[in-house]
């Protein structure tokens, strides 16, 4: 059921979207994690409390805590499936939170880069 | 004290008159420093493609010293802030803001001196958003334990050592009871290794209000990152503005400090604006390496020019330049 508050809501004009990756968010006590190969979805960044990880500098002085953001894009065009594909693999060796899909509204990212 | 080597980070806009005259006045205690000047903010853009080039990165990580004049954030061009990124590279989880009052600047209230801990690196400056639908965004606001703790020790650390006598964890643990309740957990948990110094806990509208009611019963805050950001600008404002706001952004290693307004590049080149607040996070700079006695003196200098009253800049009611203000100054210190 609808109500009439949602039927008039304010409608914000719609733009295509495009499902291009997914945030994933591994809690490791191991570091950094390495990922394998998995195919359709290419580790792009790794943050830890909003700081980028992987790839580039991090200052020995960094505190890391065991809940990591991994964001995967894909690496052609992907379906929900594709998705639930990636994510069984993964589970077989990472313990993770959530996963956030990443999508694109036109040619705008719907998602924040890391510092 | 041996010799100091410093990275200056003049910033763009009026950063770089504002960080020379303010190092003219830190050399004139005669303390030994030999500065690094780096580039930072958005005049590296054409010349490196980033607000922040790797050379600086580089000098501040060898030094792990630096000041920093103001530096502007291009607003929806996707150039993370320079800023930001270097509190959440150098891990600088402490951000202090000293608000006290100047006794000739006039203001309706006789006694303020509060000092804000604001956590630096986390809370909704995560920088995890998402727009989950087209017509929904989030952004994920994280608090951690450890994050939360290390601010605390760290404030309560900096109490013990300059005699401060009470601390009050700022929060809204009514509403967000996973974030803020963790953020006042490990607060409460610390405060009991300080048995000698008073601490409470305050929601923090509640705290906004009584800052702006009676700013004399506060002592030390410690906030998490936005209603710090915040709060610490209110309390800038109770004691004559961003002109006299000077700030530290402290990690275990390394420090940068910094005043908290913007370049103003409607002034730049005009020599016009006040340098208090970087010469104040300068003062706070000579301070945290143990140059107490320069630190007092430049201190002493500004506020006998403020109270002459006849070199001031136009912020402050004068006509003096940039350079006519820090001449003053260091005629003062002598």
């Amino acid at each position: 059921m609808l109500t009439k508050a949602t039927t008039g809501r304010a409608k914000r004009p719609a733009k295509p979207i495009t499902l291009v990756g997914v945030d994933v968010y591994i809690i490791t006590e191991n570091g950094i994690p390495a990922f394998d190969d998995y195919g359709a979805f290419k580790i792009e960044f790794i943050s830890n409390r909003g700081t980028k990880v992987w790839p580039g500098y991090v200052s020995e002085d960094l505190m890391l805590v065991n809940w990591y953001r991994c964001r995967f894009m894909a690496t052609k065009a992907v379906t929900d499936t594709d998705v639930d594909t990636f994510l069984t693999a993964l589970s077989k060796k990472w313990k993770w939170s959530a996963a956030q899909k990443l999508w694109n509204y036109g040619d705008e990212a719907g998602f924040s880069k890391a510092y | 004290m041996g010799k100091h080597v410093i990275t200056m980070l003049p910033g763009e806009g009026t950063g770089p008159e504002i960080c020379e005259a303010v190092r003219r006045i830190i050399d004139h205690t005669g303390v030994e420093i030999v500065w690094e000047y780096e580039d930072i903010g958005l005049d590296c853009l054409d010349k490196y493609g980033t607000l922040l080039p790797e050379k600086t990165i580089k000098s501040i990580a060898k030094n792990k010293l630096a000041i920093k004049g103001p530096t502007t954030t291009p607003i929806g061009t996707g150039h993370k802030s320079a800023n930001v990124t270097l509190r959440k590279m150098f891990d600088l989880y402490a951000n202090v803001r000293p608000a006290k009052l100047i006794p000739v600047l006039k203001r309706p209230w006789d006694k303020i001196d509060i000092l804000t801990f604001r956590e630096n690196t986390e809370d909704s400056y995560a920088a995890i958003e998402h727009m989950v639908s087209d017509e929904v965004a989030q952004c994920l606001k994280v608090i951690t334990w450890p994050g939360s703790y290390r601010i605390a020790e760290f404030a309560f650390k900096w109490a013990k050592a300059n005699g401060r006598k009470k601390i009050q964890c700022v929060h809204k643990a009514n509403i967000m009871k996973m974030t803020d309740g963790l953020f006042l957990e490990a607060f409460r948990e610390v405060a009991k290794k300080y048995p000698e110094i008073e601490s409470g806990d305050i929601i923090v509208d509640n705290c906004s209000m009584q800052l702006v009611r009676n700013p004399g019963q506060f002592d030390c805050l410690v906030l998490p990152n936005l209603y710090g950001d915040i709060l610490s600008d209110l309390c800038a404002g109770l004691v004559g503005g961003l002109g006299f706001a000077p700030g530290a952004n402290i990690g275990d290693n390394c420090a940068i400090f910094e005043a908290v307004h913007g370049s103003a590049p409607k002034y730049a080149g005009m020599k016009k604006v006040n340098p208090s607040a970087v010469l104040l996070s300068g003062v706070m700079m000579l301070r945290w390496v143990g140059e107490n006695a320069a630190a007092d003196k430049i201190e002493k200098g500004m506020n006998k020019v403020l109270a002459e009253g006849k070199t001031l800049t136009y912020d402050a009611g004068g006509t003096a330049s940039t350079d006519q203000y820090a001449d003053a100054i260091i005629k003062a210190m002598n």
